[in-house]
């Protein structure tokens, strides 16, 4: 019973703000008044602090590039790391583990090592402030991670199958496409939502490589309407701004959570 | 069998993409940052060699104390609160008949992404922001050191705790139920009972939910950086926002770099001691 009490309690005190944030960000704009933030929010008018949001902070644009990066980027990640995991696997690459620690080894390092060079090196080359130059290093940093899973995932599939199918005649290329890439889905799309998520949170290297509105993906959008102009926003626009820029990591887990559960097992069971 | 003509020869061709995209974007970088932070560089003039120069000037200076002392909050509070409280609640929900919908709430506030939580949080948290109206208190959560850091530690445990919470329910729900029942016929129950037979059965995954959380506490970046700036001046800094200000607000790229790399080595430092406590 003092469970349950612990766990009621708890979980209310956890409530309370959920239930501020939805109930403010549905008050029209300019009836939100702090002293009176738990109360109803009478009209219900989320949609327009949500237009209000996107069109006065100029999220569109940055929505759009943010979108392009967030599918862009984990697809070329997953898809080149399983060709070094395929690679490395199944063609039995010579001194593959090598191979396999070097690209894995790229995981390791804090983003902070990586901005000074980054910024400056595109700087020179034309890519600051790019949509090219920020898929190219969300890229890189997606192939370890899939690497990883696909090497993991190969690993425990026959290889009578890759022998079979060499027979027949086909090249590694394909067999790689039409076989073993088919074969994975599972665990491909479950590395595609990690690496989604991971690059549609992204702050840190938004706000070091790109500057403007178009560019910029979103939650460095966010964070700016934050310095500069959330004295000025008013606070439901600012809160429909926050549940905005969250509902497509939300919405694409819920949409393959059950694909998501199963790809992660296979990864990681064999 | 390493050298059979039915593997094919465009092997190093199917490698490549992923070792030079590696390479090139993430080793190349690591390396320059480390050269960099035994220079003086602004980003305009070439960089000049200094040694060790930085990380002296690192020792002696106030902020990156501050920046220590914070960072160091983040890493305790997070053990404490998100991870701590995060099993809590799940050695109290997960054999609860109806456990998930306890859960629930906790699982809410996980749906916000990094930016969006700190601004959903910027009108509670604010001088004359709902928190202090709703306590009648007149608090300054961010401006005063270290208030400031607890409280956004506080905002971060609203949004971590269920998938801490998740993490161990799994964790909970797949060890042997054998163990357990033969303990309880022995007569052990409750906080003996968890002591005893769950905790240990459970550690390798306690391990892995403990190990992340440190690494990604020391990081700590995204909520600083949108509630505060590691402001008021610099008291809510941690290493990672001490990095990122050093460098690309003071411009001094050299610096940055050191701190960078004194990130690297404590993140570096503290997963290798953890991890050898684990493995022993």
């Amino acid at each position: 019973m003092i469970r349950r009490a612990v766990l009621i309690v708890l979980g209310l005190v956890w409530l309370g703000p959920t239930y501020l944030l939805l109930v403010n960000a549905a008050r029209p704009a300019e009836s939100y008044d702090p002293s009176r933030a738990w109360a109803p929010a009478g009209d219900f008018a989320l949609l327009d602090n949500v237009a209000r949001a996107v069109e006065g902070a100029d999220l569109g644009g940055s929505l759009a590039s943010t979108a392009l990066y967030a599918v862009v980027s984990p697809l070329l990640g997953v898809l080149i790391g399983a060709l070094a995991g395929y690679t490395i696997v199944v063609l039995r690459l010579r001194h593959g583990f090598w191979w396999f620690l070097l690209i894995f080894g790229g995981t390791v390092f804090p983003s902070q090592m990586l901005l000074v060079p980054l910024f400056v090196s595109y700087s020179d080359a034309g890519l600051y402030d790019t949509r090219l130059g920020l898929i190219l290093v969300y890229t890189a940093i997606n192939v370890p991670l899939g690497a990883f899973v696909l090497r993991n995932f190969y690993q425990g599939v026959a290889f009578s199958i890759f022998e079979a199918a060499r027979m027949d005649g086909a090249s590694t290329w394909r067999i790689f496409w039409r076989i073993y890439l088919p074969m994975s889905a599972s665990a491909l799309t479950a590395v595609f939502i990690l690496e989604f998520t991971f690059i549609w949170n992204d702050l840190v290297f938004g706000l070091t490589l790109s500057q403007t509105a178009d560019v910029r993906p979103v939650m460095t959008a966010i964070a700016g309407l934050m310095t500069d102009v959330y004295a000025g926003t008013p606070v439901p626009v600012g809160l429909a701004a926050g549940l905005v820029v969250s509902l497509p990591t939300v919405v694409l887990f819920l949409a393959t959570q059950r694909l998501f559960a199963r790809g992660l097992s296979l990864g990681s069971v064999q | 069998m390493t050298r059979s003509p039915v593997l094919g020869r465009f092997r190093h061709g199917y490698v490549a993409p992923a070792a030079i995209l590696v390479a090139v974007l993430l080793y190349a970088p690591f390396v320059w940052t480390a050269y960099l932070s035994l220079t003086r560089y602004d980003g305009l003039e070439p960089p000049a060699w200094v040694g060790l120069d930085n990380f002296v000037k690192l020792l002696g200076d106030p902020a990156l104390l501050t920046s220590v002392r914070n960072t160091l909050i983040w890493v305790a509070g997070t053990m404490v609160l998100p991870v701590g409280l995060g099993l809590l609640v799940a050695v109290l929900s997960y054999d609860l008949k109806g456990g998930v919908w306890y859960r629930v709430p906790f699982m809410l506030p996980y749906a916000l992404s990094g930016a969006g939580l700190a601004m959903v949080w910027s009108p509670v948290l604010s001088h004359d922001g709902i928190a202090n109206l709703l306590l009648g208190v007149d608090t300054a959560f961010l401006q005063e050191a270290p208030q400031n850091t607890l409280a956004m530690l506080l905002v971060w445990t609203w949004q971590q705790l269920g998938v801490n919470t998740l993490l161990f329910v799994v964790g909970l729900q797949s060890i042997p139920k054998e163990p357990i029942e033969a303990a309880r016929l022995d007569g052990a129950s409750g906080w003996r009972l968890f002591r005893h037979v769950i905790w240990p059965l459970m550690r390798p995954l306690t391990a892995v939910v403990v190990g992340l959380a440190l690494v990604a506490s020391l990081k700590t970046f995204d909520i600083v950086w949108v509630l505060t700036q590691g402001g008021p001046g610099r008291n809510s800094e941690t290493l990672a926002v001490t990095m990122y200000k050093e460098t690309f607000v003071a411009s001094k790229y050299g610096y940055g770099s050191a701190v960078a790399v004194l990130l690297t080595v404590v993140t570096g430092l503290a997963s290798y001691l953890y991890l050898r406590r684990q493995v022993r």
